[in-house]
């Protein structure tokens, strides 16, 4: 097959994908209100940590702003798992199997679609950041976000793929949910690493996530620098390198 | 109604929930999780001043962890009712010579027993991490029996919703309204050092009365006042669900959708 | 006593009329056959006499029992096979037979003892213990009909018993339908298949656009349509010539693809003289075909549509 049907199969995997949420009445406001949910409710009861001693005066809206923008991402791609997995049950990915589509174009169709679909609920988020006052994090911050955010959705769609076509069961959602879960909060996302507790700074200074974390995080908080934004660029690549291949591996292995 | 009916029909909604992973995670598995992180993440704050004096963070959040287990379990039990409908299970029982509000009591009583376990397995995450139960034994008893009161009453007003939508996407969708009602209330933070709105909020909030009669226990000895307001607040949500449940199999009786 | 009777039984849903007005009685120990297409009211109608609805106007007695006074007894008194098989794809064979047995007060150890003999009546006892999620469409149709027996109803409803079943199956389902009304049990069976309700019924009743346009037994209703004519193709001979050796024998219909058409009065057992006839006047007969009446026959001369698509 020609790139350009590769192409046109992935644009009719993201179509599909976009039909779910278009067509099933109220399907796409779960995903969009639960990260403003959990941004509201975070800054809510948490803001007063600011008054601790590490928080540097910032705002703690600022600070929580990017955990949930990459939460709402994280889970936009675990969402693709749990629909892979219906659809195995179903039998829908038989008939792609089927087709004479390249494993990977299958696997792509389905990761974009994710990609394109986090932006909104992180947006909504960003917005509703924004209206109570929230920091602007320059267009060089914006930047940053604005990439890792699909990528980030792109990892969480990697790894729900790849326990779907592993399991073949939608009773492994709640693995997909909450590994995306411990990858965003198994870091400094309630407070600076100085005053985690020991157990969770200690995994937090070796996950991958952190970094990405306060990659996109600086420019809410403070200035962009160099040194914050590359650790952060490596992670999502690595991660996408790891988890794709994975994933990868796994589509390969669908027998038909 | 007899027994025997609700009986098995809570047996039977228990069992659901054990042969679906995806059903018993959220349950369990997300609260635990939650409240790792943000007892290893937001640890510092009984450090602020104004905090409740408290052993640890933790004794402090086992309550809104739980809270938020039983309120999944109740929420769990109104989607499971929603699916008997989508599949004509529910015809099956409305069909048998029982009693039509056996079918909503089989369900809570499943509801119930869930509410109970969420309820005992932070009491032993509780224990397994040193965490002093200042209420003793009579604490624990008093705060497991508001929880699985607790998740009974969310059941049933998850119940009417699936009673009256028959639809089990609706009612998971409310899944985002449990955690608003919980993040406005003291299931996470002290009142007073909570932001605005939320602080105001949540000194109205029945899920804070509830939150205060099964936090006390943990963290201070029993006063009869913050017991006697939970109760009520229980009492309060419980009959507005069975009087919404009871309104809703009504009218899917009478109009058979 | 019938063991069923509606008498200008309505229901409506906002303004769609489902059922207008249907009288019906089915005595007891009968099959009675409910045909019609999809959205004719079937449905509906079971579901009014198995008190899952309540009826708009009219009533209803089932077993005795009024269907919205005395729904409780009506209960205790049927059996239920519904449309969409309504089963807990979680539960294994077996407890959903003890749930049904508790569900109808049956003792505890009498349940056991009646589910263990009806997955063994209904060829599922290797199954019993698998999660009914697993079975094949065929399975759970048999545990369905199980489940509707668990406490020995006087009527059973079967709704659309074997929709989407293979043909071997739905022999299954036929020859345990005709088991149980030979132990005595009134079967109200719904169906869009004819040739289900011309094997088991004793008499059908045809609805359509929500009430009854026909009922009798499959011969009556057949013959009062029509009788059986025979279909010729002529190997050798002209068809006037061919049309004039029968001419006494039945009435002549208008040929049809090169064929000639004799209605018989007597069926089957004039087709030996007519191809004597023929015979004797010198024409040939390549192929010879008998077409009775069908009860889609029956359907098109009372509602104007067939039932079946050809």
């Amino acid at each position: 097959m020609g790139w350009q049907a590769n192409v046109a199969t992935i644009r009719a995997l993201v179509g599909r994908s976009r039909n779910e949420l278009l067509r099933v009445p109220g399907a796409a406001v779960p995903g969009i209100l639960a990260p403003a949910i959990f941004f509201l409710g975070i800054n809510g009861i948490f803001g007063a940590l600011v008054g601790l001693r590490g928080f540097d005066g910032n705002s703690y809206l600022n600070f929580v702003l990017p955990v949930s923008m990459l939460q709402a991402a994280a889970f936009t791609g675990a969402a693709t798992g749990v629909n892979l997995a219906r659809d195995i049950e179903q039998g829908w990915l038989d008939r792609l199997l089927a087709s004479p589509a390249p494993r990977w174009v299958l696997l792509a169709g389905m990761v974009t679609s994710a990609a394109i679909r986090a932006v909104i609920p992180a947006t909504f988020v960003f917005a509703i950041a924004m209206i109570l006052g929230g920091r602007f994090p320059g267009l060089d911050g914006m930047l940053i976000t604005y990439t890792i955010i699909p990528a980030m959705a792109v990892i969480g769609a990697f790894w729900g793929s790849m326990l779907a076509l592993k399991y073949k069961s939608q009773s492994v959602s709640p693995l997909m949910q909450s590994g995306m879960l411990a990858a965003i909060f198994l870091t400094a996302a309630y407070a600076p690493m100085a005053l985690l507790q020991n157990w969770l700074r200690t995994i937090a200074e070796i996950n991958p996530v952190n970094d990405v974390l306060q990659a996109v995080r600086q420019g809410f908080i403070g200035d962009v620098t160099w040194a914050g934004t590359w650790p952060g660029y490596v992670a999502v690549v690595g991660l996408t390198l790891v988890l794709g291949a994975l994933a990868l591996r796994q589509m390969r292995r669908q027998a038909v | 109604m007899k027994l025997r009916v609700v009986r098995a029909l809570g047996m039977r909604s228990i069992r659901q929930t054990f042969r679906r992973p995806q059903l018993i995670a959220p349950i369990v598995l997300f609260p635990t999780l939650m409240l790792a992180f943000q007892t290893g993440g937001a640890g510092s704050a009984i450090n602020l001043p104004g905090f409740p004096p408290v052993q640890s963070f933790l004794q402090f959040m086992l309550a809104g962890a739980t809270m938020q287990a039983l309120m999944i379990a109740g929420n769990s039990g109104g989607i499971a009712m929603a699916v008997d409908i989508e599949m004509g299970f529910i015809d099956r029982l409305f069909v048998a010579p029982i009693s039509r509000y056996a079918v909503i009591f089989g369900r809570l009583a499943g509801t119930a027993v869930l509410g109970l376990i969420a309820g005992a397995w932070f009491i032993v995450v509780g224990v397994v991490f040193g965490v002093h139960f200042e209420g003793g034994i009579l604490g624990i008893l008093l705060a497991l029996a508001l929880v699985t009161a607790t998740a009974t009453a969310i059941g049933a007003i998850a119940a009417s919703i699936a009673l009256w939508t028959g639809t089990a996407s609706i009612v998971q969708g409310l899944f985002p309204l449990i955690f608003v009602g919980l993040f406005l209330s003291t299931a996470f933070f002290p009142k007073s050092l909570m932001a605005e709105p939320a602080q105001t909020i949540a000194a109205f909030n029945p899920l804070s009365f509830i939150v205060n009669g099964v936090r006390e226990p943990f963290i201070s000895h029993l006063t009869a006042t913050v017991a006697l307001e939970a109760i009520a607040a229980v009492a309060l949500i419980f009959a507005l669900g069975l009087w919404m449940s009871a309104s809703a199999l009504r009218h899917r009786l009478r109009t058979g959708v | 006593m019938p063991a069923i009777v509606a008498k200008g039984l309505r229901r409506s849903f906002d303004d769609v009329n489902a059922v207008q007005g249907v009288d019906l009685e089915v005595a007891e120990g009968e099959i009675y056959g409910f045909l019609g297409p999809n959205g004719a009211g079937k449905t509906t109608t079971v579901r009014m006499l198995t008190t899952l609805l309540l009826p708009t106007d009219g009533t209803a007695h089932v077993a005795g029992f009024d269907v919205v006074s005395e729904a409780s007894s009506v209960r205790q008194s049927i059996g239920v096979a519904l449309q969409e098989a309504a089963l807990d794809p979680l539960m294994t064979g077996r407890e959903l037979i003890r749930l049904q047995a508790t569900l109808h007060g049956i003792p505890t150890a009498d349940g056991r003892r009646r589910a263990d003999d009806l997955l063994e009546r209904v060829d599922l006892v290797a199954a019993a213990d698998r999660r009914v999620g697993g079975y094949s469409g065929g399975m759970k149709r048999r545990l369905d009909l199980a489940a509707a027996l668990v406490h020995e109803p006087k009527v059973l409803f079967l709704d659309e018993p074997t929709t989407g079943l293979d043909p071997v199956s739905r022999k299954g389902i036929w020859e345990e339908v005709t088991t149980l009304n030979g132990e005595g049990t009134t079967v109200f069976l719904t169906t869009q298949y004819l040739e289900e309700a011309d094997q088991l019924a004793n008499r059908v009743g045809i609805i359509s656009a929500g009430r009854i346009v026909a009922e009798d037994t499959p011969a009556i209703l057949k013959a009062a349509v029509g009788r059986p004519h025979l279909e010729i193709q002529l190997l050798e001979g002209e068809p006037d010539q061919a049309e004039a050796a029968f001419a006494g024998l039945g009435r002549t219909l208008p040929r049809k693809d090169g064929r000639v058409l004799v209605e018989l009065e007597r069926g089957a057992s004039q087709i030996a003289e007519v191809v004597r006839a023929l015979d004797e006047s010198g024409v040939t007969v390549g192929a010879l075909e008998l077409v009775e009446p069908s009860l889609d026959d029956v359907f098109v001369a009372t509602t104007g549509e067939h039932l079946e698509e050809e």
